[in-house]
């Protein structure tokens, strides 16, 4: 079929509310309403262990209600199986028990007879693999028998004419991001450009029509699953509106989440995420609750949809690691492997020797602080992702039985990787980063339209995210694929490569100021004759052959110190491109709790320093920084600065009942829980500090909801953060907070004013005698 | 995340917390300085101490106090220094 003109597109694939069956959701050429197409479609999971229990497993589960079909099949399903099995293979009566009869059948088993494969993939996900599909595919055919006209991953594709529209509710009598009573009534709802408003019933049904007539494929908004979208439902069914009556989506569901709110856990970080409420036939995003959306945008979600199978409406609230694992086990399930629900593969036991050798990241070199001027940066592109294809890394080609002579070894570790077949991740990667290099190339196409240029940028900053995560997934516990010796190993090969690296850059006439993973910023060793900085990474990359870009040459570039012992930090840094960008890192206004006065008071620095050619053009400005701080001390001082600029923004790390101390940040939470809006671990509050003094949590801070414009603000905190930023930006120059608050004649750090309770006579005896309170 | 054996950096920094004891019996300036010198040396060539991947941690900081010293003999004696 391939080359053939499509009919439309296949938008979305979703479950079907009757449990049976999934919907086709196809957009003809000529725009509108999405065709609903219904297949009978439910997917089985396998499950593996000693025949005999399997025998007696299907025996037992036929008569099951919950299983629709249970008998024995023959398979390779793991990606270490070399023969194959039997298998035992199950169809629940209905696709949402998928998961329950799973956990019943385990437990069945102890936990330790069976492993189960494909429990965790949904039943759009697996039709689409099924039937050669993929989300936004063009299609030919009616009815269910479309089939895609050209593969997932074509690179040179038109993507459908999405319909997108934002969507605004106002409450009757409420500002937004104030917290509204429970009782609230919808005032106005913006779709597109039509604003409605009425009496609430009319307005919902008058919304209800608007869709039918604008049809929007994408409902955008922001915060819509935390406030627009549970709104409209709440208040619909105050008004006594059913499903049949109001739906967002263009077939009725139920009022209520798909999935509840949820605090979890990444890279460290504590994060949450809203409950998400269906919108089938549609996709709604919701801009704060989509890290990718807000970088990549759609263009972006679309290629990771795609290569993924992964529904538009997924990718948009879940990380780039999730659209990893998926297109790995798309490519494994087209293989005929098949993808185990639980990991259980442990660590093999090691002795703490191997381990200090084998668990190590990359090269981090201390960069030296101060400024540098004629400093060049390199970088390797995708480092990672590269070598986990050439050395052929994946979790079943470690260590494979049929290479023992492998020449691919891990430097220092020794881990073999297979020579003969190439691993599932490598397979996944491979044509990941053939896309990255063919989007980048169309990207330097002379007489690229604007808006094409947009969205291939977007794709490249999807690709480049879920890239990253690859080698991340590695070494986490619960990635499918991964396997710890793969993370190891990889890091092993980069640090091998930095260090030969650096040894080529020396013999080429550079000194190597820093250097992190795979990124070299260099020095030529006579600056009024430098290098060729182009040929070095041409060769380079010749040599080793994995691609080494040359970023640029800075005009200078500021190393920052740590404050606990003044040596340099690796990714703490503000530099100028020759081009006249500026790169930073690790600097406050890269951070997003830092108040806007001090990021506004950043951005005034660095447009300062934007003139400086050299180092010493730089270190002659700083006097004139340090007057432009003056300036901003004074005003903050004064008293006067709008308090919505003072906002400092705080992301709970844990629930708010388990914090122990007072905080600016519990005083805040406090507010707001008073006031009826609780916060949960991962989400954010935002505040302006009052009174650092004060034990009370009513006058220590005020909560960004509750501003009403009339409050004053700490000017003695503000003063602190101020010269806090001031130090950060120029300690390398001398330049120490200390000094700057005496200059400023800003207040010593004032001690707390003493608990309530230190007044009560018990207490007072207390510190009488010498007790706690002092 | 999910390391099992600290990194040098983290191992280097525990370890330092022992040697606070020795720091608080060093009784003249001269000498606090002096030690301060020292950890500041076991800091500089922590990206080549992890490099080495010795299991021995002394070694690595050997290594790296010893090179920092080295260092700055030859800055002291005015040997030109390419390094830094």
């Amino acid at each position: 079929m391939a080359g053939a003109e499509p009919d439309g597109w296949l938008l979305d694939i979703t479950e079907s509310p009757d449990g049976r069956s999934v919907v086709l959701w196809v957009k003809g050429r000529g725009g509108g309403r999405p065709r609903r197409v219904a297949v009978e479609y439910r997917p089985p999971f396998l499950v593996g262990g000693p025949r005999d229990e399997l025998r007696a497993l299907v025996r037992r589960l036929r008569d099951e209600p919950a299983v629709a079909s249970a008998e024995l099949a023959v398979g390779r399903p793991s990606l270490f199986d070399r023969r194959p099995r039997t298998l035992a293979r199950i169809v629940p009566t209905l696709n949402p028990g998928r998961r329950a009869l799973a956990r019943a059948i385990d437990a069945g088993g102890g936990y330790r007879s069976f492993t189960l494969y494909d429990v965790d993939l949904t039943p759009p996900q697996l039709y689409h693999l099924e039937h050669g599909l993929y989300p936004f595919a063009p299609v030919r055919g009616h009815g269910a028998a479309i089939v895609a006209t050209e593969g997932p991953e074509t690179i040179d594709y038109r993507s459908p004419p999405l319909q997108a529209a934002r969507l605004e509710v106002r409450l009757a009598g409420e500002r937004r991001g104030r917290i509204p009573p429970p009782d609230a009534r919808l005032g106005t709802v913006r779709l597109g450009a039509v604003a409605l408003d009425g009496p609430e019933e009319a307005l919902l049904l008058a919304l209800a029509a608007e869709l039918a007539r604008q049809e929007p494929d994408v409902l955008l908004t922001d915060g819509g699953d935390a406030f627009d979208l549970p709104w409209l439902y709440r208040r619909a069914a105050a008004c006594g509106l059913g499903p049949g009556a109001f739906a967002l989506g263009r077939e009725p569901v139920a009022f209520g989440p798909a999935r509840p709110a949820r605090s979890f856990t990444s890279y460290g970080r504590v994060l949450h995420r809203a409950a998400t409420y269906p919108v089938p036939g549609r996709f709604h995003i919701d801009r704060a609750n989509s890290f990718l959306y807000e970088d990549a945008e759609l263009a972006g979600l679309v290629d990771a949809a795609r290569l993924s199978r992964l529904s538009l409406q997924t990718i948009a609230r879940q990380s780039p690691g999730t659209c990893f694992t998926a297109m790995e086990m798309a490519h494994a399930l087209a293989a005929g492997v098949h993808v185990p629900w639980k990991k259980n593969r442990p660590e093999g036991f090691r002795t703490a020797e191997t381990l200090v050798a084998s668990d190590r990241g990359g090269v981090i070199l201390l960069p030296p602080v101060g400024v540098e001027d004629h400093v060049e940066e390199f970088d390797f592109a995708s480092l990672y992702p590269h070598l986990m294809v050439r050395q052929n890394l994946s979790a079943e080609t470690l260590e494979c039985r049929c290479c023992p002579a492998s020449p691919l070894r891990a430097p220092g570790l020794g881990y073999r990787s297979c020579t003969r077949r190439q691993g599932l991740i490598p397979r996944t990667l491979e044509p990941l980063l053939a896309r990255r290099l063919a989007y980048k190339a169309a990207l330097r196409r002379p007489g690229l339209p604007a808006e094409e240029a947009r969205s291939l940028r977007q794709r490249v900053k999807m690709l480049k995210w879920i890239l990253v995560t690859a080698f991340g997934y590695q070494g986490y516990r619960n990635a499918r694929f991964g396997r710890i010796e793969c993370h190891e190993a990889i890091n092993a090969y980069a640090r091998e490569l930095l260090a030969s690296l650096i040894a080529d850059a020396q013999a080429a006439g550079y000194r190597v100021v820093h250097g992190i993973v795979d990124s070299l910023w260099l020095r030529p060793l006579e600056p009024a004759r430098p290098p060729e900085a182009e040929e070095f990474a041409r060769r380079a990359s010749a040599r080793f052959g994995l691609p080494l870009g040359y970023e640029g040459r800075y005009r200078w570039i500021v190393f920052l110190p740590a404050v606990t012992h003044g040596l340099g930090v690796p990714n703490r840094y503000y530099g100028l491109y020759e081009n006249g960008e500026f790169k930073l890192r690790g600097i406050g206004g890269r951070r997003h709790d830092t108040p806007a006065a001090l990021r506004r008071f950043e951005l005034e620095l660095l447009e300062l320093f934007r003139r400086a050619r050299d180092a010493d053009a730089l270190r002659a400005l700083v006097p004139r920084a340090l007057a432009r701080a003056d300036l901003f001390a004074e005003r903050i001082a004064a008293g006067a600065w709008p308090a919505d600029e003072l906002l400092l923004a705080h992301r709970l790390g844990q629930a708010p009942e388990a914090f122990v101390t007072f905080t600016d940040a519990v005083a805040a939470l406090r507010q707001l829980a008073n006031a009826g809006v609780p916060r949960d671990a991962g989400e954010m509050v935002r505040y302006v500090i009052v009174d650092r003094r004060s034990r009370s949590f009513r006058e220590r801070v005020r909560a960004a909801e509750l501003l009403d414009g009339s409050e004053r603000y700490d000017a003695g905190a503000y003063l602190e953060l101020l010269a806090r930023e001031a130090e950060t930006l120029l300690a390398p120059f001398g330049v120490r907070r200390e000094a700057l608050l005496a200059r400023w004649g800003a207040p010593e750090r004032p001690a707390r004013a003493p608990y309530r309770s230190a007044q009560a006579p018990a207490q007072r005896a207390l510190a009488v005698a010498g007790g706690p309170a002092s | 995340m999910g390391r099992t054996a600290p990194t040098y950096r983290q191992a280097l920094e525990e370890r330092m917390k022992r040697w606070d004891a020795f720091a608080r019996l060093l009784t003249t300036p001269e000498d606090r300085a002096a030690f301060e010198l020292v950890r500041t040396g076991a800091r500089r060539y922590a990206a080549q101490a992890t490099y080495v991947g010795s299991p021995d941690l002394l070694e690595a900081i050997l290594l790296s106090v010893l090179t920092d010293l080295a260092g700055r003999l030859r800055a002291e004696r005015g040997e030109r220094d390419p390094t830094r």
